[in-house]
Protein backbone atom coordinates (compact mmCIF):
# COMPACT_ATOMS: atom_id res chain seq x y z
CA UNK A 1 0.00 0.00 0.00
CA UNK A 2 1.59 3.22 -1.21
CA UNK A 3 1.67 6.11 1.23
CA UNK A 4 -0.93 8.75 0.36
CA UNK A 5 1.61 11.48 0.96
CA UNK A 6 3.96 10.04 -1.69
CA UNK A 7 1.13 9.74 -4.20
CA UNK A 8 0.08 13.32 -3.48
CA UNK A 9 3.65 14.59 -3.85
CA UNK A 10 4.21 12.81 -7.19
CA UNK A 11 0.84 14.00 -8.46
CA UNK A 12 1.62 17.60 -7.51
CA UNK A 13 5.13 17.50 -8.99
CA UNK A 14 3.90 16.10 -12.33
CA UNK A 15 1.03 18.62 -12.41
CA UNK A 16 3.40 21.45 -11.56
CA UNK A 17 5.90 20.46 -14.23
CA UNK A 18 3.07 20.33 -16.75
CA UNK A 19 2.33 23.99 -15.90
CA UNK A 20 5.96 25.10 -15.68
CA UNK A 21 6.78 27.37 -18.65
CA UNK A 22 10.32 26.03 -18.91
CA UNK A 23 10.57 23.58 -21.85
CA UNK A 24 13.00 21.48 -19.80
CA UNK A 25 10.02 20.30 -17.76
CA UNK A 26 8.79 18.29 -20.80
CA UNK A 27 12.11 16.49 -20.98
CA UNK A 28 11.95 15.74 -17.24
CA UNK A 29 8.47 14.33 -17.55
CA UNK A 30 9.47 12.22 -20.55
CA UNK A 31 12.62 10.88 -18.95
CA UNK A 32 11.21 10.05 -15.52
CA UNK A 33 7.41 9.98 -15.75
CA UNK A 34 6.75 8.11 -19.00
CA UNK A 35 9.47 5.55 -18.27
CA UNK A 36 8.18 4.66 -14.80
CA UNK A 37 7.22 1.06 -14.12
CA UNK A 38 4.12 2.25 -12.27
CA UNK A 39 1.09 2.59 -14.57
CA UNK A 40 -0.43 5.37 -12.49
CA UNK A 41 2.72 7.50 -12.81
CA UNK A 42 2.79 7.00 -16.59
CA UNK A 43 -0.89 7.88 -16.76
CA UNK A 44 -0.43 11.05 -14.72
CA UNK A 45 2.58 12.06 -16.85
CA UNK A 46 0.81 11.47 -20.17
CA UNK A 47 -2.22 13.49 -19.11
CA UNK A 48 -0.01 16.35 -17.91
CA UNK A 49 1.84 16.39 -21.24
CA UNK A 50 -1.43 16.46 -23.21
CA UNK A 51 -2.86 19.30 -21.02
CA UNK A 52 0.26 21.32 -21.76
CA UNK A 53 -0.92 21.24 -25.40
CA UNK A 54 2.44 22.09 -26.95
CA UNK A 55 4.05 20.51 -29.99
CA UNK A 56 6.91 18.87 -28.06
CA UNK A 57 4.74 17.60 -25.24
CA UNK A 58 2.15 16.16 -27.67
CA UNK A 59 4.88 14.48 -29.71
CA UNK A 60 5.98 12.55 -26.61
CA UNK A 61 2.58 10.90 -26.10
CA UNK A 62 1.71 10.43 -29.81
CA UNK A 63 4.88 9.45 -31.69
CA UNK A 64 6.79 7.36 -29.12
CA UNK A 65 6.22 3.64 -29.05
CA UNK A 66 5.26 2.41 -25.58
CA UNK A 67 4.26 5.90 -24.36
CA UNK A 68 0.98 7.80 -24.27
CA UNK A 69 -1.51 6.46 -26.80
CA UNK A 70 0.95 3.68 -27.66
CA UNK A 71 1.42 2.50 -24.06
CA UNK A 72 1.19 -1.20 -23.35
CA UNK A 73 -1.27 -0.48 -20.55
CA UNK A 74 -4.78 -0.04 -21.92
CA UNK A 75 -5.65 2.24 -19.02
CA UNK A 76 -2.76 4.58 -19.77
CA UNK A 77 -3.47 4.59 -23.53
CA UNK A 78 -7.21 5.17 -23.13
CA UNK A 79 -6.66 7.85 -20.50
CA UNK A 80 -4.28 9.68 -22.86
CA UNK A 81 -6.75 9.44 -25.74
CA UNK A 82 -9.54 10.72 -23.47
CA UNK A 83 -7.38 13.70 -22.49
CA UNK A 84 -6.70 14.44 -26.17
CA UNK A 85 -10.43 14.36 -26.90
CA UNK A 86 -11.04 16.77 -24.00
CA UNK A 87 -8.77 19.48 -25.41
CA UNK A 88 -10.57 22.69 -26.30
CA UNK A 89 -8.00 23.62 -28.93
CA UNK A 90 -7.17 20.47 -30.88
CA UNK A 91 -5.23 22.19 -33.65
CA UNK A 92 -1.73 21.25 -32.50
CA UNK A 93 -2.76 17.71 -31.58
CA UNK A 94 -4.29 17.16 -35.05
CA UNK A 95 -1.14 18.48 -36.69
CA UNK A 96 1.07 16.06 -34.71
CA UNK A 97 -1.31 13.18 -35.42
CA UNK A 98 -1.32 13.96 -39.15
CA UNK A 99 2.48 14.07 -39.27
CA UNK A 100 2.66 10.78 -37.37
CA UNK A 101 0.19 9.06 -39.72
CA UNK A 102 2.07 10.29 -42.76
CA UNK A 103 5.70 10.10 -41.70
CA UNK A 104 6.26 7.73 -38.76
CA UNK A 105 8.32 4.64 -39.50
CA UNK A 106 6.45 2.24 -37.19
CA UNK A 107 3.17 0.91 -38.60
CA UNK A 108 1.57 0.27 -35.21
CA UNK A 109 2.27 3.88 -34.20
CA UNK A 110 0.77 5.12 -37.49
CA UNK A 111 -2.36 2.97 -36.99
CA UNK A 112 -2.86 4.23 -33.44
CA UNK A 113 -2.39 7.83 -34.57
CA UNK A 114 -4.90 7.29 -37.42
CA UNK A 115 -7.54 5.90 -35.03
CA UNK A 116 -7.10 8.73 -32.54
CA UNK A 117 -7.21 11.28 -35.35
CA UNK A 118 -10.52 9.81 -36.54
CA UNK A 119 -11.93 9.99 -33.03
CA UNK A 120 -10.84 13.60 -32.66
CA UNK A 121 -12.35 14.51 -36.01
CA UNK A 122 -15.69 13.08 -34.86
CA UNK A 123 -15.61 14.75 -31.42
CA UNK B 1 -92.50 87.26 66.67
CA UNK B 2 -92.02 87.14 70.44
CA UNK B 3 -94.86 88.12 72.74
CA UNK B 4 -93.63 91.12 74.78
CA UNK B 5 -96.74 91.81 76.81
CA UNK B 6 -96.43 92.23 80.61
CA UNK B 7 -98.26 89.03 81.59
CA UNK B 8 -96.21 86.95 79.28
CA UNK B 9 -92.97 88.44 80.61
CA UNK B 10 -94.07 87.81 84.12
CA UNK B 11 -94.95 84.26 83.29
CA UNK B 12 -91.50 83.68 81.82
CA UNK B 13 -89.75 85.10 84.85
CA UNK B 14 -91.66 83.11 87.40
CA UNK B 15 -92.39 79.94 85.49
CA UNK B 16 -89.08 78.93 83.95
CA UNK B 17 -89.70 75.21 83.80
CA UNK B 18 -92.29 75.68 81.11
CA UNK B 19 -89.84 77.63 79.02
CA UNK B 20 -87.05 75.08 79.58
CA UNK B 21 -89.12 72.34 78.11
CA UNK B 22 -89.43 74.39 75.02
CA UNK B 23 -85.74 75.20 74.76
CA UNK B 24 -84.69 71.57 75.32
CA UNK B 25 -85.96 70.66 71.88
CA UNK B 26 -83.42 73.01 70.36
CA UNK B 27 -79.94 71.81 69.45
CA UNK B 28 -78.49 75.16 70.53
CA UNK B 29 -76.45 74.56 73.71
CA UNK B 30 -76.54 78.27 74.60
CA UNK B 31 -80.24 78.63 74.28
CA UNK B 32 -81.13 77.83 77.94
CA UNK B 33 -78.25 79.56 79.65
CA UNK B 34 -77.64 82.73 77.70
CA UNK B 35 -80.58 83.66 75.66
CA UNK B 36 -83.18 81.66 77.53
CA UNK B 37 -84.45 80.35 74.25
CA UNK B 38 -86.61 83.36 73.65
CA UNK B 39 -84.91 84.93 70.76
CA UNK B 40 -82.92 82.16 69.13
CA UNK B 41 -85.37 79.33 68.99
CA UNK B 42 -84.16 78.07 65.63
CA UNK B 43 -80.94 76.14 65.05
CA UNK B 44 -78.54 78.79 63.74
CA UNK B 45 -75.52 76.46 63.40
CA UNK B 46 -75.07 74.97 59.98
CA UNK B 47 -74.44 71.31 59.69
CA UNK B 48 -71.03 70.29 58.39
CA UNK B 49 -72.65 67.86 55.98
CA UNK B 50 -74.42 70.62 54.13
CA UNK B 51 -71.16 72.17 52.87
CA UNK B 52 -69.95 68.95 51.22
CA UNK B 53 -73.05 68.60 49.12
CA UNK B 54 -73.87 71.98 47.59
CA UNK B 55 -77.05 72.20 45.65
CA UNK B 56 -76.68 73.33 42.06
CA UNK B 57 -78.99 76.19 42.07
CA UNK B 58 -78.49 79.48 40.34
CA UNK B 59 -76.68 80.60 37.19
CA UNK B 60 -73.28 80.99 38.87
CA UNK B 61 -73.21 77.41 40.08
CA UNK B 62 -74.44 76.12 36.73
CA UNK B 63 -71.74 78.03 34.91
CA UNK B 64 -69.18 76.66 37.36
CA UNK B 65 -70.41 73.15 36.63
CA UNK B 66 -70.14 73.69 32.90
CA UNK B 67 -66.65 75.12 33.33
CA UNK B 68 -65.59 72.16 35.36
CA UNK B 69 -66.97 69.77 32.74
CA UNK B 70 -65.18 71.60 29.97
CA UNK B 71 -62.03 71.53 32.08
CA UNK B 72 -62.33 67.78 32.41
CA UNK B 73 -62.69 67.51 28.64
CA UNK B 74 -59.54 69.59 28.13
CA UNK B 75 -57.61 67.49 30.58
CA UNK B 76 -58.90 64.36 28.87
CA UNK B 77 -57.87 65.81 25.50
CA UNK B 78 -54.42 66.58 26.88
CA UNK B 79 -54.23 63.05 28.21
CA UNK B 80 -55.14 61.64 24.78
CA UNK B 81 -52.61 63.94 23.11
CA UNK B 82 -49.92 62.78 25.49
CA UNK B 83 -50.82 59.18 24.75
CA UNK B 84 -50.65 59.85 21.00
CA UNK B 85 -47.29 61.59 21.42
CA UNK B 86 -46.06 58.69 23.47
CA UNK B 87 -47.17 56.31 20.72
CA UNK B 88 -45.38 58.38 18.08
CA UNK B 89 -42.22 58.45 20.18
CA UNK B 90 -42.47 54.71 20.73
CA UNK B 91 -42.91 54.13 17.00
CA UNK B 92 -39.92 56.34 16.21
CA UNK B 93 -37.89 54.48 18.79
CA UNK B 94 -38.86 51.17 17.26
CA UNK B 95 -38.00 52.37 13.74
CA UNK B 96 -34.69 53.80 14.89
CA UNK B 97 -33.98 50.62 16.77
CA UNK B 98 -34.73 48.56 13.68
CA UNK B 99 -32.41 50.72 11.59
CA UNK B 100 -29.72 50.36 14.22
CA UNK B 101 -30.21 46.61 14.23
CA UNK B 102 -29.85 46.53 10.46
CA UNK B 103 -26.70 48.62 10.74
CA UNK B 104 -25.34 46.32 13.38
CA UNK B 105 -26.10 43.28 11.27
CA UNK B 106 -24.31 44.78 8.23
CA UNK B 107 -21.34 45.80 10.32
CA UNK B 108 -21.13 42.31 11.73
CA UNK B 109 -21.11 40.58 8.32
CA UNK B 110 -17.30 40.64 7.95
CA UNK B 111 -16.96 39.29 11.44
CA UNK B 112 -19.38 36.51 10.60
CA UNK B 113 -17.39 35.67 7.45
CA UNK B 114 -14.15 35.65 9.41
CA UNK B 115 -15.70 33.45 12.04
CA UNK B 116 -16.96 31.13 9.32
CA UNK B 117 -13.55 30.91 7.67
CA UNK B 118 -11.92 30.41 11.05
CA UNK B 119 -14.38 27.61 11.77
CA UNK B 120 -13.61 26.01 8.40
CA UNK B 121 -9.88 26.30 9.03
CA UNK B 122 -10.24 24.67 12.42
CA UNK B 123 -12.43 21.96 10.91
CA UNK B 124 -9.86 21.32 8.17
CA UNK B 125 -7.03 21.14 10.69
CA UNK B 126 -9.02 18.81 12.93
CA UNK B 127 -9.62 16.41 10.03
CA UNK B 128 -5.97 16.48 8.94
CA UNK B 129 -3.46 14.07 10.47
CA UNK B 130 -0.83 15.66 12.74
CA UNK B 131 2.02 14.56 10.42
CA UNK B 132 0.47 16.45 7.50
CA UNK B 133 -0.03 19.62 9.54
CA UNK B 134 3.67 19.98 10.24
CA UNK B 135 4.82 18.82 6.78
CA UNK B 136 2.54 20.38 4.17
CA UNK B 137 4.18 18.42 1.30
CA UNK B 138 4.84 19.68 -2.22
CA UNK B 139 2.29 21.83 -3.98
CA UNK B 140 1.80 21.96 -7.75
CA UNK B 141 1.99 25.79 -7.69
CA UNK B 142 5.38 25.56 -6.01
CA UNK B 143 6.70 23.24 -8.76
CA UNK B 144 5.10 25.29 -11.54
CA UNK B 145 7.14 28.32 -10.41
CA UNK B 146 10.44 26.48 -10.02
CA UNK B 147 13.29 27.91 -12.09
CA UNK B 148 15.99 25.42 -11.12
CA UNK B 149 15.04 22.46 -13.35
CA UNK B 150 17.84 20.30 -11.93
CA UNK B 151 16.15 20.54 -8.56
CA UNK B 152 12.79 19.81 -10.18
CA UNK B 153 14.19 16.72 -11.89
CA UNK B 154 15.68 15.45 -8.61
CA UNK B 155 12.44 16.12 -6.80
CA UNK B 156 10.39 14.08 -9.29
CA UNK B 157 12.98 11.30 -9.48
CA UNK B 158 13.12 10.92 -5.68
CA UNK B 159 9.37 10.80 -5.22
CA UNK B 160 8.82 8.45 -8.18
CA UNK B 161 11.51 6.18 -6.71
CA UNK B 162 9.67 6.20 -3.36
CA UNK B 163 6.40 5.27 -5.10
CA UNK B 164 8.02 2.53 -7.15
CA UNK B 165 9.72 1.14 -4.05
CA UNK B 166 6.40 1.00 -2.20
CA UNK B 167 4.51 -0.51 -5.14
Amino acid sequence: MTDKKIIKNVTNIIEGLGQNPNSESVTILEDIGTNSKVDAIRELTSRALVKRNEHDSLKVVITNKGKGINDMSTIVAMSTINELLSLEDKTEAMKVLTDTVEKHSDEEVRDNARSVKALMALS
Amino acid sequence: MANLSIPSIRERIFNTSKHEQTTQRSSNPFAASSFKGNVLTADVFESSTKQSHPAFTGKLKASALVGSISGIGERFQNFINSVVKFGIRAKESVVNGWNKLEGIEISFNPLREKMSSAYNSVKEIMSTPISEIFSKGISSKQVAKMEDMTEARALLADNVALWEAAA
